[in-house]
């Protein structure tokens, strides 16, 4: 058996808990190109066809679907403003896995309606869109020879400035199936093997003494001959960067506008058309629940009209408190925060005041886990005073995330926690990478894969060179092992959704007789579900449309007092109250009601109860 | 070929000038078109499509997108074929009309492709410009909101918007609370109610048409009257009037550059680009990187715009600026009362904005005017109502005013309805609109002949010894407009200029841009392909550029500069 990384034994311990004979860890997940994830989908929805529907967003540039699958079970209590539970996977096309995960959410809740409570409960109460794929141009990239990590799917842009784009991309130019790095020795280097694992390439730092050695270079060829080795890729838009909000004009990777990319355009467009969305879920490259959410206070003063970046304070708190129970069902700790600008997290949740839950399901872990600071980051401890940033470029940095190379290794010193501070300053530190390579060799065999040794090559344009480093995917697609265990953790978490999205309910609808002919009418809107029926994002974007609050009254009826309607914003969750009065002239038997509409937390109707004990007679 | 159609006429003698001069004895066009009026989306579309009709050979209509009503988008394309293909050519981009009350834009792009047209051949520097150049011409950004406008009761401020239904007031539904034309006279004018002594107006003692707000004072005297508002009903029933009109955004805040959601700017609408209307032309300009001046026509105040539209973008570069100030205070010569203006500075800000986009996104220099001042920026020169009304009544003998008249109002009871018609503030009175049509048409004339120009002068071979020599060569762009701005540069916006020395038998050796005009050695050499050498920089405003190459061999060679925004100059010569 190979020597499995710490937390890994952890989660195999806690799952024992729960059962007395130790059940086999979940099959892994298969991961599906997109004809055969096409036919999963279609097939789940015709196998299922009481709780599922296929529902086609759009096309890829390619020409791809972007399917979602509908799920919903019968009931309809609340069907008139039943909210809908977003998930999107795969924005980023390497993230093949999350895809996977996200179709086994889909399986699993299409097949254990009938059987199991707890997704009854769920699918009876939301909507759920599931959107597995959002980016098949790119994930395709997994599928096909040589293997490399594709992010882009949309226009190149000349990255080298000659004057022609896209005419040096990355090859497999040792035909050994995938794309991976390629160094150089060179005078000019940047790079010198890390002392800690000669394997690992740290960048030399001038100030302590220390030369480069090497060049580093995605694996490739000079096409161009212009000394720089797969420096313009034919294709650099990515649908994650491609969002409206914080989109970074002229960045290479934003592309030309905000949805130009069809995928982009074709998430916009869905959210746009279902105002029945109360929350949204990500399975990608984004990080909302694990590390700290940047916040900014709800009232923050606009610099020069431009609101400041960042979640406003209320709705952190409540992403604190949902990052604390994800962490507590997952048992994850893999953080990526980092670059958010133009993302789908990002805009769902700026711009359409959508709360919006991304994770990123899994890394290559730096650190053995040690139960106390398991602890610690469940409860969203001092950890925050690791740099969050360093570990965005990190978490980007491979061949094909059309990252300069100088980028890796940017998080080198981020090891530097305090108990390592605490040791000598000559004993050298392992870089990142030396400590991702350290669990790739305890992890054995079956993860050798994940480093490609480097081995001597003689390059067409550059001679001699080193070719190897880590293997595509190695960071993003977790062990057999912990496959499908990570899933089903998710799924349990993903089931604990449905009571948390917003239900609007009239707590008390009561008439009194003022006197002969004249009642006033008092109703008392609640909010029972934990999340607030509009976050102080949307109430600021006003996108979700308030609730609606009126006052059915016949023809017998007169209005003398209140309004026709109220719209109603600002109701918290965990019972916020609204109370509204009316005043109004009628015969006795004529019967009051009050209505509470929403497109997305429910709409109730109750009639008025006559209020005996306060009646002035 | 400029120089052909120049030759031709001087080879004819004493040319009897065909077509219209611009002179008022000067010959019949041969297009009339009534420059005092105002013309629906339809009509304005027939009158350009006369013009195809007289010039097909330099004139002609694409339809590039539908609006959301379906009408065309249409870009006509003004230049002579035979001189050269459109990619080739520095292009101009002219529109109108954005806001769908803001019409005479539209006139002004056809009074620019009509007195091109029509000095074509005679004029010389017209016949330059369509023979040199390019324009691309869009007569309405916004038809739907035109023809809403023409057709449909409105006032001067009213139908900006887009015709897509939004919900402005969050009830669920869409458009159902728009003004209302209750008199059926087909403008939407005011309503005001007599409510003796309890009013904040009072009517004007010299002239009753006229109503005045009551001077604040401490001795309780009000007036007799109230403004209840826009002719409208509370049609939903919401305890509101007039609050869910059609549409009710602005696709002039829906451009990417500097792009902010609703919250921050209002009307921007959900994402860029999202009505179909500016889709289509951002996709029609991002396909024409020719593009190198955009003049954006909107109304009203009398303004020459420049971006930046937002603060937090900062200033221009200088060098874009020097470009903007020049053509600018010209403008303000050529435009008496107009100001030459910072859009957020001097004006409002603008997030999301047309001209800001294809300046700051694409690296064009544009301008937006603001036509017809009737409301002058400046203070000293602001018209007060009762000009207005004496304005009307000498000069239009009363037919910009809807006289005050009963109605019965289901909500505010008796009132008053009247006030000024929908063509009377943001547009002329036909008697002053050729004036305002043709000083910007020729603004924009103006533009173009900034448009970049390239020339390589002759080139200088001095021998080394050895077989080796050196080829030292001036390139000028000789106009005001640089090959890239440099917003262009900084950005990385486009493709960089090649500067490329051809010639089968030569051996490049060596090449560069020279930093000296005295000292030869000073070559910023390029390492790589010294043949094809690079230029992020291009060629700034009226700017020079010296190049050395070194050789080896003989022969014919060609030099070629090639940018995106200037039709591509050639030298060919021998190498002994």
């Amino acid at each position: 058996m190979p020597i499995l990384p710490l937390h890994w034994a952890f989660c195999v311990v806690v799952a024992m808990q729960d059962a007395s004979p130790p059940p086999a860890p979940p099959p892994a997940l298969e991961l599906l190109d997109h004809a055969h994830l096409s036919s999963a989908l279609k097939a789940l929805a015709d196998a299922h066809k009481d709780v599922a529907q296929l529902v086609k967003l759009g096309s890829s540039r390619g020409g791809r679907s972007i399917d979602a699958l509908r799920l919903a079970g019968a009931g309809a209590a609340q069907d008139k403003g039943r909210p809908a539970i977003l998930l999107v996977a795969n924005l980023d096309g390497a993230r093949v896995y999350s895809s996977a995960v996200a179709l086994q959410h889909a399986r699993e809740l299409a097949g254990r309606y009938a059987s199991d409570d707890k997704v009854k409960a769920l699918l009876d109460r939301t909507t759920l869109y599931i959107v597995p794929r959002a980016n098949p141009d790119a994930a395709e990239a997994r599928f096909g020879t040589p293997r490399f990590e594709q992010r882009a799917s949309g226009p190149g842009v000349d990255d080298d400035r000659d004057g022609r784009a896209g005419e040096d991309p990355s090859t497999d130019v040792n035909a050994d199936g995938v794309i991976a790095w390629l160094r150089v020795k060179d005078a000019d280097g940047e790079w010198m093997d890390d002392p800690a694992d000669a394997r690992a390439l740290i960048k030399a730092e001038r100030a302590k003494g220390e030369r480069g050695v090497y060049v580093l270079w995605p694996e490739g060829r000079d096409a161009d001959k212009d000394e720089k080795v797969a420096e313009d890729a034919a294709l650099d838009a990515r649908v994650d960067r491609n969002f409206p909000d914080g989109w970074e004009q002229h960045a290479k990777d934003a592309g030309v506008f905000p949805t130009d990319e069809p995928e982009t355009r074709a998430l916009c467009d869905f959210v746009l058309a279902h105002p029945e969305l109360a929350l949204v879920v990500v399975y990608d490259a984004q990080d909302s629940l694990v590390g700290e959410v940047k916040s900014v206070g709800d009232d923050a003063p606009f610099v020069k009209r431009i609101p400041p970046e960042g979640v406003l304070e209320s709705d952190a708190k409540l992403l604190g408190e949902l990052g604390k129970r994800y962490k507590k069902v997952t048992e994850s700790a893999v953080k990526a925060e980092g670059n958010d600008k133009g993302t789908f997290t990002r805009w769902c949740y700026a711009e359409r005041g959508l709360l919006t839950l991304a994770a990123t399901l899994w890394d290559i872990p730096l650190e053995e886990k040690k139960k106390d600071e398991k602890k610690e980051d469940a409860e969203g401890g001092p950890k925050g005073e690791e740099k969050p940033v360093e570990q965005a470029a990190e978490s980007e940095k491979s061949p094909q995330a059309d990252k300069q190379p100088e980028e890796q290794g940017a998080g080198d010193k981020k090891g530097d926690t305090k108990k390592d501070k605490d040791k000598k300053d000559d004993e050298p530190k392992p870089s990142d990478d030396a400590k991702r390579l350290k669990w790739i060799d305890a992890a054995g065999a079956s993860e050798a894969w994940r480093f490609l040794p480097w081995t001597p090559f003689q390059h067409p344009e550059l001679g001699a060179v080193e070719i190897g480093g880590l293997a595509p995917y190695a960071r993003l697609e977790p062990p057999a092992s912990e496959s499908g265990l990570i899933a089903q953790k998710h799924l349990d978490w993903f089931l604990t959704l449905g009571e948390l999205v917003p239900r609007i309910q009239i707590a008390e609808c009561t008439r009194e007789k003022l006197g002969e002919g004249v009642w006033r009418v008092k109703a008392v809107v609640e909010n029972d579900a934990y999340l607030p029926l509009l976050s102080r994002s949307a109430q600021r974007t006003a996108t979700t449309r308030p609730a609606r609050v009126h006052l059915d009254l016949p023809s017998a009826g007169t209005r003398l007092g209140g309004n026709v309607q109220e719209l109603l914003e600002d109701l918290p969750g965990s019972g916020g109250r609204k109370e509204y009065n009316w005043l109004v002239q009628g015969p006795d038997a004529m019967e009051i009601a009050v209505t509470v509409e929403t497109p997305h937390a429910g709409t109730v109707t109750k009639q008025a109860q006559q209020k005996k004990a306060t009646e002035k007679k | 070929m400029i120089a052909l159609t120049l030759l031709t006429l001087i080879q004819q003698g004493a040319p009897k000038l065909e077509g219209f001069p611009g002179l008022a004895a000067g010959r019949a066009p041969k297009v009339e078109i009534a420059w005092n009026r105002l013309y629906d989306t339809a009509e304005l579309y027939a009158h350009f499509d006369r013009l195809v009709a007289q010039w097909p050979e330099l004139f002609s209509m694409q339809v590039i997108g539908h609006s959301v009503e379906s009408r065309d988008m249409r870009v006509y394309t003004l230049h002579n074929p035979k001189s050269g293909a459109e990619a080739d050519k520095p292009a101009m981009w002219v529109d109108g009309n954005v806001h769908g009350n803001e019409v005479q834009g539209g006139e002004a792009v056809l009074y620019l492709a009509w007195y091109l047209l029509e000095n074509y051949g005679s004029n010389p520097r017209a016949t330059e410009l369509v023979d040199g150049s390019l324009f691309y011409l869009l007569p309405s950004q916004n038809p739907d909101g035109r023809a809403h406008w023409f057709e449909q009761a409105h006032n001067a401020h009213s139908s900006r918007t887009g015709v897509q239904p939004v919900d402005d007031d969050k009830d669920g539904l869409f458009d159902e609370d728009p003004p209302d034309d209750l008199d059926g006279d087909g403008q939407i004018v005011m309503m005001r109610k007599y409510v003796p002594g309890q009013g904040d107006f009072r009517l004007n003692a010299d002239d009753p048409r006229v109503m005045e707000r009551v001077p604040a004072n401490d001795k309780g005297i009000k007036g007799d009257w109230i403004y209840v508002g826009q002719e409208g009903l509370d049609n939903d029933g919401d305890g509101q009037v007039n609050e869910d009109e059609v549409g009710g955004y602005d696709m002039n805040r829906a451009w990417p550059s500097m792009w902010f959601t609703e919250f921050v700017q209002g009307g921007a609408g959900p994402y860029p680009l999202y009505w179909p209307e500016t889709r289509s032309i951002a996709r029609f300009i991002l396909a024409h990187p020719n593009l190198a001046a955009v003049q954006s026509f909107h109304n009203n105040g009398g303004m020459i715009l420049r971006g930046p539209g937002a603060e937090a973008y900062g200033e221009y570069p200088r060098a874009d600026v020097a470009v903007y100030d020049e053509l600018g205070k010209d403008g303000e010569k050529m435009l008496p009362f107009y100001k030459y203006m910072i859009i957020w500075r001097d004006l409002y800000s603008v997030f999301g904005g047309f001209v800001t986009w294809t300046y700051e996104g694409l690296g064009i220099l544009s301008f937006t005017n603001e036509l017809w001042n009737d409301d002058s920026q400046d203070p000293e020169k602001r018209i007060e109502p009762k000009e207005r009304y004496f304005f009307d009544d000498k000069l239009l003998l009363g037919a910009g005013l809807v006289p005050w008249h009963p109605y019965t109002h289901p909500l505010y009871g008796e009132v008053e309805i009247g006030g000024f018609k929908k063509d009377v503030g943001r547009v002329p009175p036909s008697f002053l609109e050729e004036e305002m049509l043709h000083r910007n048409a020729l603004f924009c004339i103006r533009h173009a002949e900034a448009l970049p120009r390239i020339a390589i002068q002759e080139p200088v071979v001095t021998d080394l010894g050895g077989g080796v020599r050196a080829i030292d060569v001036i390139v000028a762009n000789e106009r005001a407009i640089p090959t890239r701005s440099a917003v262009a540069r900084e950005k990385k916006i486009g493709t960089p200029d090649v500067l490329a020395l051809e010639g089968k038998d030569l051996e490049v050796l060596a090449g560069g841009f020279r930093g000296d005009r005295f000292r030869p050695e000073e070559i910023e050499l390029q390492e790589h392909e010294p043949a094809r050498l690079l230029r992020e920089a291009g060629l700034g405003s009226r700017a020079e550029l010296r190049v050395r190459w070194i050789v080896r061999g003989t022969g014919s060679a060609t030099i070629r500069y090639t940018a995106e925004k200037a039709r591509d100059a050639t030298r060919a010569f021998e190498l002994r």
